[in-house]
């Protein structure tokens, strides 16, 4: 993969082996075990998209982020932030870049603004930010007045998301960012995640909720037990997903087994059901002279599309 | 190191630091009131009587002389206890038991190398530990002053027993602060660090109580202190070698291994 100059994450054959030896029990002797959290990863992220990560719970996410900001070292392959290796150049790296870790934790004993004070002068430059985002998340000046131990699930996650973005960074890598806001105020961060890509920022975005990164995400990689399967942009993962066709029609049903993009063709009592991959012109046009009473063309899902990375065998199991 | 960061530091431990100043400014000047009080009735009881008397010298300090009684005031447990809260307490929590929270993770996606982060806790321990036992001298001082006895403490010998107190004290911070950055947990650093403390401290008690099993106490952190020898004037320079070889290779150990460790998502 060759970077581009506006690349603001790249990864090549970034791997993670976490090992230990270990005395096996009964046994005689020592095993080595060792557990591979990220086999070979390479991605690069554009400046100026929004990025999606996509992976169930110990699929690699969180190992991929933490080597990317410096807090676990890779056992193999090289990943640059902003054009800086991650490995020696750590601080510089995260000089630019905003993190919000998944399950954020705070000093409980200082109010809200005492932390986002302090927080934001350990990165020893100003908050330009911080004024519109507690605008846009509703958190009042009274609010953060109180300590820190007083604030909901959802309170904290918005000061988390706060800390990460208040003095604009050219990258926020978020991991799971709207875990535990109200529908009303993730859609408020959103907003904020559009105005930041209409800035030029990068964002990294790890989540779980495919809706949320369909809505918000330009390109999403999904890794599956630490590999990459699969790296494409929202839409044309969502292009290439098969949609489910239901229509009820008169008369002898249309044949469409040999139209391109159409599988699955099943026809009962009049009710006509197919598999529609792709361009939707040739199916239209196989039943343009077809009396159809109703039809329904589902729409592709990315949570379709991540479901079918993971019904199959994981990567490198045997057959 | 990071002015923030120990800012931070010494506003998060003001109050546990007043309450323990509080603690060690108490110790320090009820120490020579017992002496000018009690100390020469206490001196006729215990004379002639070996085992009372093998009690009352524990780890070179009494209460039949004023520098004996502020020598007991470094070696005593009391004193430990409080120094303990930050030689010990406070040096285990500051990486391991931040990292178990979680809050260490927030500090360090700042622009802060893991080696700043370590220096300023380590610096700020050591001020802690200074300011306590400078608390605990001058109410010693102030103390022998009101009672009287002020002419029989030799003052230009304080400062280098204030300076082997803290070397000691810096010794377990510094093991401490080692074994906080080795581990994940905070239950493991804690154990560690304890365990070297206390055992050194049962050396020294064992040895001082004990006539027979005295070459336990070469062994003994505690027994390099000497706090009556050097308020008589004779600091060794081979304690003084020792505190600081033992802190040297503490700190390199902590410097070695911080950068290098991994630091998975806090459970």
């Amino acid at each position: 993969m060759v970077p581009t100059p506006m690349s603001a994450i790249v990864t090549r054959g970034l791997s993670k082996t976490y090992g230990a030896r270990e005395r096996v029990l009964g046994g005689r002797g020592e095993a080595a075990t060792r557990v591979r959290a990220l086999t070979d990863l390479s991605i690069e992220v554009r400046q100026g998209e929004i990025f999606g990560f996509l992976g169930p719970n110990g699929a690699g996410k969180s190992t991929c982020i933490r080597i990317l900001l410096g807090y676990l070292h890779p056992t193999g392959g090289s990943a640059t932030v902003l054009g800086r290796p991650v490995i020696g150049d750590a601080a510089e790296v995260r000089r630019r870049v905003g993190y919000l870790p998944s399950g954020i934790s705070f000093y409980d004993t200082m109010t809200g603004e005492g932390l986002l004070d302090y927080l934001a002068r350990l990165y020893g430059r100003g908050s330009p930010r911080r004024e519109a985002l507690l605008d846009r998340l509703e958190l009042s000046a009274a609010t953060l007045r109180r300590p820190v131990r007083d604030y909901s699930r959802g309170m904290r996650q918005k000061i988390g998301i706060i800390q990460a973005l208040q003095h604009d960074p050219e990258l926020a890598v978020l991991d799971e960012p709207s875990e535990g806001l109200d529908p009303l105020m993730q859609h408020a961060f959103y907003d904020i995640l559009d105005e930041l890509r209409r800035d030029g920022r990068t964002i990294f975005f790890s989540s779980h909720v495919l809706s949320e990164v369909e809505r918000v995400c330009d390109r999403v990689a999904i890794i599956r037990a630490g590999r990459l399967v699969a790296l494409s942009d929202v839409e044309e993962l969502l292009r290439r997903r098969r949609r489910r066709v239901e229509m009820r029609v008169e008369g002898p049903p249309p044949s469409l087994e040999r139209v391109p993009g159409v599988s699955g063709v099943e026809s009962r009592e009049g009710i006509l059901t197919c598999q529609l991959e792709g361009d939707v012109g040739p199916f239209l046009a196989a039943i343009a002279g077809v009396r159809v009473f109703d039809l329904t063309i589902e729409p592709a899902r990315l949570e379709e599309a991540f479901l079918e990375f993971y019904t199959d065998d994981p990567p490198g199991a045997p057959s | 190191m990071n002015l923030t960061l120990f800012r931070r530091t010494l506003a998060a431990y003001r109050v546990r630091l007043l309450a323990v100043g509080t603690g060690m400014f108490a110790w320090g000047f009820v120490l020579p009131i017992i002496y000018a009080t009690f100390g020469q009735d206490l001196k006729e009881l215990v004379e002639g009587n070996p085992l009372l008397s093998q009690f009352a010298r524990f780890g070179g300090g009494d209460v039949f002389s004023l520098h004996g009684a502020i020598a007991l005031g470094f070696i005593h447990p009391f004193t430990l206890v409080l120094m303990g809260i930050f030689a010990v307490g406070f040096s285990t929590v500051a990486v391991a038991g931040e990292r178990q929270r979680g809050t260490l993770e927030v500090i360090l996606a700042r622009p802060i190398s893991r080696h700043a982060v370590y220096l300023t806790l380590l610096l700020a321990g050591a001020l802690f530990l200074a300011l306590l036992l400078a608390v605990h001298l001058v109410a010693s001082v102030t103390s022998a002053s009101l009672m009287g006895v002020l002419d029989e403490l030799e003052l230009a010998n304080l400062p280098a027993l204030w300076l082997v107190g803290w070397l000691l004290f810096m010794c377990f911070l510094a093991i401490g602060l080692a074994a906080s950055v080795s581990f994940d947990r905070l239950a493991p650093a804690l154990g560690i660090t304890l365990t070297i403390v206390l055992a050194s401290y049962l050396l020294e008690v064992v040895g001082s109580l004990w006539p027979d099993a005295a070459w336990l106490q070469d062994y003994s952190l505690f027994h390099h202190m000497a706090a009556a020898e050097v308020l008589d004037g004779q600091m060794m320079a081979g304690d003084i070698a020792l505190f600081g070889t033992v802190i040297a290779a503490a700190v390199a150990s902590a410097w070695i291994i911080f950068p290098r460790r991994d630091l998975a998502a806090p459970s």
